[in-house]
């Protein structure tokens, strides 16, 4: 087991640059998700973490030792991939087990760490099996024993959940959670599902363009965005977002609608922002800014409803209970303390909260 | 093989061409490689120059560059009537062949592949018989059919049986690609009101084109190499392909290699312009035969 | 009232539209079997099918092919066969043919394979050089190589007369001539066998790989342990490949050798051509294609029973 260290990683693929000096240090034993749209490129910092592609500039560090030149099978890294990448002609027995042969471990050790393994992740009957024999979140469960039987220093998983349905992803997002509690291992992990990564991991860091725009407690990021991506990317439904003009401790729209707000030291009368409320903080009431129901969602517990705001659609959350239906004149209300201004140029969020 | 990943994939994994390889090893490859390369192409330049050569030049020097330029053999072949003639041949026998092979195994693949009839595996593995065997096994009966019917020494003695030797394989690949397509195209077809006819000429057929161009270079090249069937079929040497004309034309200069060299690259220039130009395509074909 | 009338008259329309519409179904279906299928049956019976059984009826006649064959001579053309040592020679060709594509020709090609589809530089290019004397015809193979092989002009000649010796004709040398026939089959072939493992390299999921570099695997064990057993169907198929190759050859032996010198470079279909077609021997040509086709069959539906059944 090891921490992880990147300084100044970047990648570029000759003039196209994808990965951008990321500086990013990860405490032994530490859960940290990669977040962000596709394209961001943060496989391709898995990846190069793992070894499978070359680092354009900067270090990767595992425990104290610089990484750079050594190859994947040097760097003692486990993986579990999109793909989950089980060897198609192997038993789930000798999958799990190939590792151990090829270190050359003696044959009773390989055999009680892949039971054991086996065990943990309740894979023991199916042990014989090919892996075109398995379900979908069987194969999963066996990329997964392929990592833990190996005691790596860093466990590393590329959208290990994507390929499995929204059901089995929620049960296999409690077993990692576990697992990681069980073993305790360094891990890092990719994934473009906001929720995901902000359920398991200890420390999220988001990405965009091959540049980190935020790293924090999953807690963090929700409550301060640092700037308007992090705010629209994380939470859902997404942030609504107004263009405004500020006045003191005012944003108002070119629509007219006036937004109070908890100034920071960089505001100045005048600037141009964009002022960011999440739906589930905002409410519906007798009084605010007026508008129409387009149209309702009702999901259960909650009803997300559309309201028409000078033309701008904005979302609401509200009590499943409510009554809501298209074409109703709303008042929408938002709390100061939880509305966040942007600054217009740099996206950087500039009110205190 | 183990699982197809249809969710979305991260953009820049799809481009990541991996890890760079070590200066060693790259020098390595390159090195086989280009030890390989000049096994398969020293022949066959050594015989474009050749061609160029005196045959005293050619005794000393087959490696080097011509001392002088002879021109003129190329020049006399190019000018010469049973060059053009022999590739006339061999692009009419080609065409005739191959069209007749994809009307002919094309309209009975779509029985195969979509109208339900009783026998109608029974014809298929009937077909398939011909994938087994070569055509040289027959050819001593095929040639005293082909005497009999009256088409020895005739185009159609050599087409009639290299589409018939030709059917099995590609009757086999057309059937495939038509039971490929989506069934919904057949019920929506159906529905319109479209018949068997219809459906094949104005729906099977237009989407066939990749499946088209297999067959038809599989049947063309096949076709445009072919020696034995010709060797047995033609007599006279105006109706000779180019690889009868070689054999004649090597006959006829036996130990004049610089003519005979200056018409080999005469001869499998065709070749090797189509297949530089149309490389994707024919390697496709030529692989598809096999691989599906 | 005609309206009465005509009601039920055109509810029992719409009652039989029903049957109709499921006609309308297969509308068709027997004017297309008439006009689909005929061609291809006709031909493939008449130029394949019957050629192929009177090759089993000929074998039984002593036959020149004029008039109507009436000697029958029973299995007399089958013992004939046996007895020549020329078909002899043509078999164990056809098996060293199969053992050299085997042990040499399938390798190489799936090592030059690997090579190409690394991401290296100019690898398209390699790939159609390789690909290239696959595209060639075999009579223009040959031809080439018999420059390549002539003693006092060709290639060897000029290697052997750099060196100050005297060039042998190896084509002419009934020791050194299938040998050389030998190195022109892989010359020409071996690049389709290439592209066949390009086509089965391509299909192994790269993160298998990449799995197994992040298990420790060295390349060869790589290779050795994922690429060779997940590569095993395309290998058998480059196999069958080879073997049926093997039993068609004669374009190629043609302008090499024509079969000589006595009789060491033959093939079964060179055998064939040489004492059957030349000699217009039309049943023990027939018989030497029986037996042929006897060949074929067996081998092709073994090996595919035993090595290629779940492919």
């Amino acid at each position: 087991m090891a921490g992880l260290e990147l300084r100044n990683v970047a990648k570029n693929y000759g003039t196209v640059s994808v990965i951008e000096g990321i500086n990013l240090s990860i405490e032994d034993g530490e859960f940290v998700a990669l977040v962000g749209p596709s394209g961001c490129g943060k496989s391709t910092i898995l990846r190069m973490i793992a070894g499978l592609e070359d680092i354009s500039s900067g270090e990767v560090a595992i425990g104290n030792e610089v990484v750079n030149d050594l190859t994947p099978r040097e760097r003692n890294i486990a993986m579990v991939f999109q793909s989950y990448a089980l060897y198609p002609h192997m038993n789930v027995y000798r999958n799990m087990a190939f590792n151990l042969e090829l270190a050359g471990k003696p044959k009773a050790e390989i055999d009680s760490r892949v039971r054991q393994a086996a065990q943990m992740l309740e894979l023991e009957p199916l042990l014989d099996r090919k892996p075109s024999q398995l379900s979908g979140g069987q194969r999963q469960r066996v990329a997964m024993g392929r990592a833990v039987v190996r005691d790596p220093s860093v466990f590393l998983f590329d959208e290990p959940l994507s390929n499995l349905d929204a059901k089995l992803r929620v049960q296999m997002r409690s077993e990692i959670k576990a697992l990681h509690k069980k073993v305790g291992v360094t891990s890092v992990y990719v994934t473009h599902d906001q929720v995901e990564a902000m359920t398991l991991a200890d420390r999220v860091v988001v990405l965009n363009r091959g540049v980190i725009q935020q790293e924090g407690s999953p807690m963090e990021l929700y409550r301060q965005p640092a700037n308007l991506f992090v705010a629209g990317f994380i939470g859902s439904p997404a942030m609504n977002f107004f263009e405004a003009t500020v006045t003191g401790n005012t944003a108002r729209t070119a629509g007219g609608e006036v937004f109070t707000f908890e100034p920071g030291p960089k505001v100045a009368d005048g600037q141009k922002v964009s002022v960011g409320i999440r739906p589930e903080h905002l409410q519906l009431g007798a009084y605010g800014i007026a508008g129409q129901v387009s149209f309702v969602e009702p999901t259960g517990g909650q009803t997300f409803v559309t309201v028409d705001v000078s033309g701008l659609p904005v979302v609401v959350t509200v009590n499943g209970e409510e009554v809501v239906t298209p074409g109703d004149s709303v008042n929408i209300m938002a709390n100061p303390r939880q509305t966040y201004i942007f600054d217009g140029r740099t996206g950087e969020r500039v009110s205190l909260n | 093989m183990t699982d197809t990943a249809t969710n979305p994939i991260d953009a820049a994994k799809a481009q990541t061409p991996g890890r760079s390889l070590r200066f060693g090893t790259k020098a390595y490859l390159y090195t086989c490689l280009i030890i390989f390369a000049a096994v398969v192409v020293i022949p066959l330049v050594t015989t474009a120059l050749g061609g160029f050569k005196t045959l005293g030049d050619l005794r000393g020097n087959a490696f080097g560059l011509p001392s002088t330029w002879m021109v003129s053999n190329y020049a006399d072949i190019l000018f010469s009537q049973r060059y053009w003639l022999q590739m006339g041949n061999s692009l009419l026998i080609a065409g005739l062949t191959v069209f007749l092979t994809l009307a002919f195994a094309a309209m009975a693949a779509f029985t195969f592949a979509h109208v339900k009839f009783f026998g109608s595996q029974f014809l298929l593995n009937y077909f398939l018989i011909g994938l087994m065997f070569p055509a040289a096994t027959a050819i001593l009966p095929l040639f005293i059919r082909i005497r009999d019917l009256g088409l020895l020494d005739t185009y159609w003695g050599v087409v009639l049986p290299q589409v018939a030797f030709g059917l099995g394989m590609s009757i086999l690949l057309f059937r495939n690609y038509f039971r490929s397509l989506p069934t919904e195209l057949f019920d929506a077809a159906f529905v319109d009101g479209a018949g068997y006819l219809r459906f094949f000429w104005h729906i099977s057929l237009p989407l066939s084109r990749p499946i088209i161009a297999t067959v038809g270079i599989i049947s063309f090249v096949g076709s445009w190499n072919s020696y034995i069937l010709p060797l047995i079929m033609l007599n006279s040497e105006s109706k000779y392909p180019w690889p009868l004309g070689i054999m004649v034309y090597r006959g006829e200069f036996s130990t004049d290699w610089q003519l005979i060299l200056a018409f080999i690259t005469l001869t499998i220039l065709p070749t090797v312009i189509v297949f530089f130009a149309a490389q994707k395509h024919i390697i496709a074909g030529l692989t598809a035969g096999a691989v599906k | 009232m005609t309206e009465t009338v005509a009601a039920p008259g055109l509810s029992a329309g719409t009652a039989l539209a029903r049957p109709k519409v499921r006609r309308a179904r297969i509308r068709g279906k027997w004017p297309v079997l008439v006009l689909f299928l005929p061609p291809a049956l006709l031909l493939f019976t008449v130029f394949v099918i019957l050629p192929m059984g009177e090759a089993a009826w000929y074998s039984f006649y002593n036959w020149n092919g004029y008039g109507l064959p009436t000697q029958w001579i029973g299995w007399k053309n089958y013992e004939l066969i046996f007895r020549q040592g020329a078909f002899r020679n043509a078999l164990v060709n056809n098996g060293l043919i199969i053992l050299v594509s085997i042990c040499i020709q399938v390798p190489l090609a799936l090592w030059l394979a690997t090579m190409v589809t690394k991401h290296i530089k100019g690898a398209t290019f390699f790939r159609l050089i390789f690909f290239l004397p696959y595209v060639l015809a075999d009579v223009a193979a040959g031809m080439i190589w018999r420059f390549v092989y002539d003693g006092e002009f060709g290639l060897v000649a000029n290697i052997y007369h750099m060196m100050g010796l005297n060039a042998p004709f190896w084509l002419a040398d009934k020791n050194a001539a299938f040998s050389a026939v030998l190195g022109v089959i892989v010359w020409k072939y071996f690049g389709f066998h290439m592209m066949l493992f390009i086509a089965g390299l391509q299909a192994i999921d790269k993160s298998v790989l990449e799995a197994a570099d992040i298990d420790g695997a060295t390349g060869w064990q790589k290779f050795r342990q994922v690429t060779l057993p997940l590569l095993g169907s395309t290998v058998r198929l480059s196999v069958f490949f080879a073997v049926i190759g093997s039993l068609q050859l004669f374009d190629m032996i043609m302008p090499l050798t024509g079969g000589g010198p006595s009789n060491s470079t033959q093939t079964l279909v060179t055998f064939l051509y040489s004492f059957g077609v030349m000699r217009m021997q039309v049943g023990f040509g027939s018989a030497v294609g029986v037996v042929l086709f006897v060949i074929c069959v067996t081998l092709a539906f073994s090996y595919k029973r035993i090595f290629m059944k779940n492919d």
